[in-house]
């Protein structure tokens, strides 16, 4: 990255965090002992065995309008940086830059009391986060409408069920409106429709062109939603780049030291570094790129019809002979699977073109994502490729993802007798 | 204000030497450090007024929130504890003092705002982990918020002392125009102690219990329910001290026995306070704001780790 330093949101320079291990301190210092140091004028002398070094060294620059997925182990020091990111820590060692507006969903619902009403909290709490009454008098309603609480957001907060206190503590907390939206593992509040609602929002913040940092263990999240990923391990970046490529050497490092494992594994062993592996040996088979078609144009159409044919082109390159495993899937907006299929061919050494057909593709209107893999056979998933995949809006009277060939018919045989009508065969958007 | 020079600059000039000492004294106690530390710290409670606000109007309606007489218990608490010590020693004890119950409360009322205040803000920082460890914010709002909810319900309840005067026949009269000063003095020196108190019982969890003795032993020492004019003789305890000597040593060696008869001047007496031993007290607050400056600012990057 060759971005100049006013282009970063953030910027770790030899950050290093250490804490005093309490067990220790208890007999270190008394206030007593405090004391006669402060009038003695001795400086704190801390003995190397006394602390834990959570991070060291670490050097990351988050570009501006970038969604950054951190992983790693429990332990690894991910919560660490991100209380040094949002101040609340401040560094053992070295400095940090943060350039804009920062908000942090460490927590939801910091400062809320349970026997105020869930509108009196979210003053309360919108004021916690940073936001200044007259936002908050502003954006109440925003806050109130997306909580879907309903008549409950008169009522005091310790009458509500968990997830409607989640649901009113997360609608707060991404009203607050910043430049860099920092993120610890809460993107699963409520239920599935609130997920999907909470997902469109941080969608949302992203294409604003906000700076998202998000600590997750959910790696198909970082997969599909960071620009950049960073791995944390051991108190140190181990690799930062590619989310496709950290999440692949973090899967690695983890099945290793996981096929190591016997008894006393390193995983048992929070905040304990995986370890170091061999480079991966180069793949036999790799796949270069991923093509649709419409059957009859050349080149990739803009938007695809419901009844259209649907072609997937997997171009790849292999280095020698071997048997290869195809899988194209297609996904909706959120990340849902929909449909998928995969092949098991013998590709020979040189490159190629493995397509797949969809005579009819039968997807509503919208927009999908398609995948396509490709890896040896008795190999683990690697990351796919991405297309993105929309279907343009039809005439006809139907809803919902799919949208298989169908005709109705009403048939009658109350007073005619022998007459049945055919009703309105549609076909839905037939090809011109 | 103070010597910002290096202490080398001085000590090339070799005539200077005992102001030389004097400086390196300064830089080393980095007290012109913390006169920095306390303008920032006054500045940062400014900025996060909003937050200030927020958390003392929360802390004053959850008090009485889901309580069936709510408002009420901001009277009738002190009233209630009134009524005990009117009991003990106005009936029982049989005080020589007129209006006792008059003078008991113009006492009771702002010794209540100050032992609150340092019995609250004392755990005030080390009880929000919640709040430390996931929001940034300057923590000194913590104790801030614990002595101004305990500010406005001592103002709120005053009210309680004026009707108290009316059945008495004993209407405030034009002193009560040195009620801003000797309020501003007792919150200044509150705040500076609830600083200091709150910073370092995050570290030393014992403080907590110290200070609630130590405050309920001061209660006693300092003339709540007692005159200062009736300390006596007390050469029969082996102390070669004149009545007049011995009330003085109370007055400037407990602040809040000074600020006490300033508040039993203005309500009950009705003339004006003495000046020197409020003045001392004023110009402790202002070197305990500022220790307790340094003191806070030293120790609040450990706040989030440690609570």
């Amino acid at each position: 990255m060759n971005l100049t330093p006013t282009e970063m949101a953030i910027v770790l320079e030899g950050v290093g965090k250490t804490f005093k291990k309490s067990s220790r301190r208890k007999d270190s210092s008394t206030l007593k002992t405090e004391f006669i140091r402060i009038l003695l004028r001795r400086r704190k002398v801390v003995e190397p065995t006394w602390v834990i070094e959570a991070l060291s060294e670490v050097n990351l620059s988050i570009p501006r309008a970038k969604t950054i997925g951190i992983i790693g182990r429990n332990g690894s020091g991910k919560s660490t940086l991100l209380k040094l990111m949002t101040g609340i820590y401040s560094p053992s060692k070295g400095s940090i830059r943060v350039n804009g507006r920062i908000s942090a969903l460490l927590e939801l619902g910091a400062g809320f009391h349970p026997e105020f009403t869930g509108r009196e909290n979210i003053f309360i709490n919108g004021i916690i986060l940073g936001m200044s009454r007259a936002e908050l008098t502003d954006r109440v309603e925003d806050i109130i409408r997306f909580a879907e609480l309903g008549d409950f957001i008169d009522e005091p907060v310790r009458t509500y069920s968990s997830g409607m206190f989640m649901r009113l503590a997360f609608a707060v907390a991404t009203h607050v409106d910043p430049d860099i939206l920092i993120i610890d593992e809460i993107l699963s509040v409520g239920d599935e429709h609130f997920q999907h609602k909470s997902s469109a929002k941080m969608k949302e913040f992203r294409d604003g062109g906000r700076t998202i940092v998000l600590v997750t263990h959910d790696l198909g999240t970082v997969e599909s939603w960071c620009d950049l990923a960073a791995w944390i391990d051991g108190g140190r970046v181990r690799m930062m780049g590619d989310p496709k490529e950290v999440v692949r050497e973090y899967r690695r490092a983890v099945s290793s030291a996981e096929a190591q494992a016997s008894g006393q594994s390193p995983l048992s062993s929070p905040g304990l570094a995986l370890p170091e592996l061999a480079p991966a040996p180069p793949m036999p088979v790799t796949l270069s790129s991923v093509r649709l078609r419409n059957g009859h144009e050349e080149g990739s159409p803009s938007a695809f019809s419901s009844s259209g044919r649907l072609h997937v082109l997997l171009d790849y390159v292999a280095r020698e002979t071997s048997a290869s495993a195809f899988a194209v899937e297609i996904r909706s907006a959120d990340g849902g699977l929909l449909f998928g299929t995969s092949l098991t061919a013998e590709t020979p050494a040189g490159q190629g073109t493995a397509t797949l057909e969809l005579p009819r593709l039968s997807l509503g209107e919208g927009a999908y994502e398609v995948l396509a893999r490709l890896a040896p056979r008795d190999h683990r998933e690697t990351a796919p490729l991405r297309a993105s995949l929309v279907v343009a809006a039809t005439a006809d009277v139907a809803s919902g993802p799919v949208r298989p060939e169908h005709r109705w018919s009403v048939s009658s045989r109350a007073v005619a007798p022998e007459a049945s009508v055919v009703a309105g065969a549609v076909d839905p958007g037939v090809e011109p | 204000m103070l010597n910002r020079q290096r202490p080398g600059a001085l000590g090339e000039d070799g005539g200077t030497r005992p102001l030389y000492l004097v400086a390196v004294v300064l830089e080393r106690t980095m007290i012109s450090k913390i006169g920095a530390v306390m303008r920032r710290n006054l500045r940062e409670l400014w900025q996060y007024r909003g937050l200030l606000w927020a958390l003392t109007t929360r802390e004053l309606r959850a008090r009485y929130r889901a309580s069936v007489l709510g408002f009420l218990w901001t009277f009738l608490n002190p009233s209630l504890n009134m009524v005990v010590y009117v009991l003990v020693f106005g009936v029982l004890m049989a005080s020589p003092v007129e209006r006792y119950p008059f003078f008991l409360f113009c006492g009771l009322l702002p010794w209540i705002f100050f032992s609150s205040s340092v019995v609250g803000g004392t755990t005030s920082v080390s009880d929000r982990r919640d709040l430390l460890t996931k929001v940034r914010f300057p923590a000194q709002v913590l104790p801030a918020t614990v002595v101004l909810t305990n500010l406005i319900n001592f103002l709120l309840s005053l009210p309680l002392l004026f009707l108290l005067g009316t059945l008495y026949q004993d209407l405030p009269t034009w002193h009560i125009v040195f009620l801003p000063i000797v309020l501003v003095v007792q919150t200044a020196f509150t705040l500076g102690l609830t600083y200091s108190l709150s910073a370092l019982n995050v570290a030393f969890r014992d403080l907590q219990h110290i200070v609630a003795n130590l405050v309920q032993m001061l209660f006693f020492l300092t003339p709540v329910l007692w005159n200062l004019d009736s300390v006596g003789d007390v050469s029969r305890f082996g102390l070669d001290l004149s009545a007049q000597q011995a009330r003085d040593l109370l007055l400037f060696c407990n602040p809040m026995a000074a600020v006490m008869a300033a508040w039993r001047d203005i309500f009950y007496l009705h003339q004006t306070p003495a000046w020197e031993p409020l003045g001392a007290v004023a110009l402790l607050s202002l070197a305990l704001f500022w220790v307790s400056s340094g003191v806070f600012e030293r120790r609040r990057e450990e706040f989030a780790e440690l609570v």
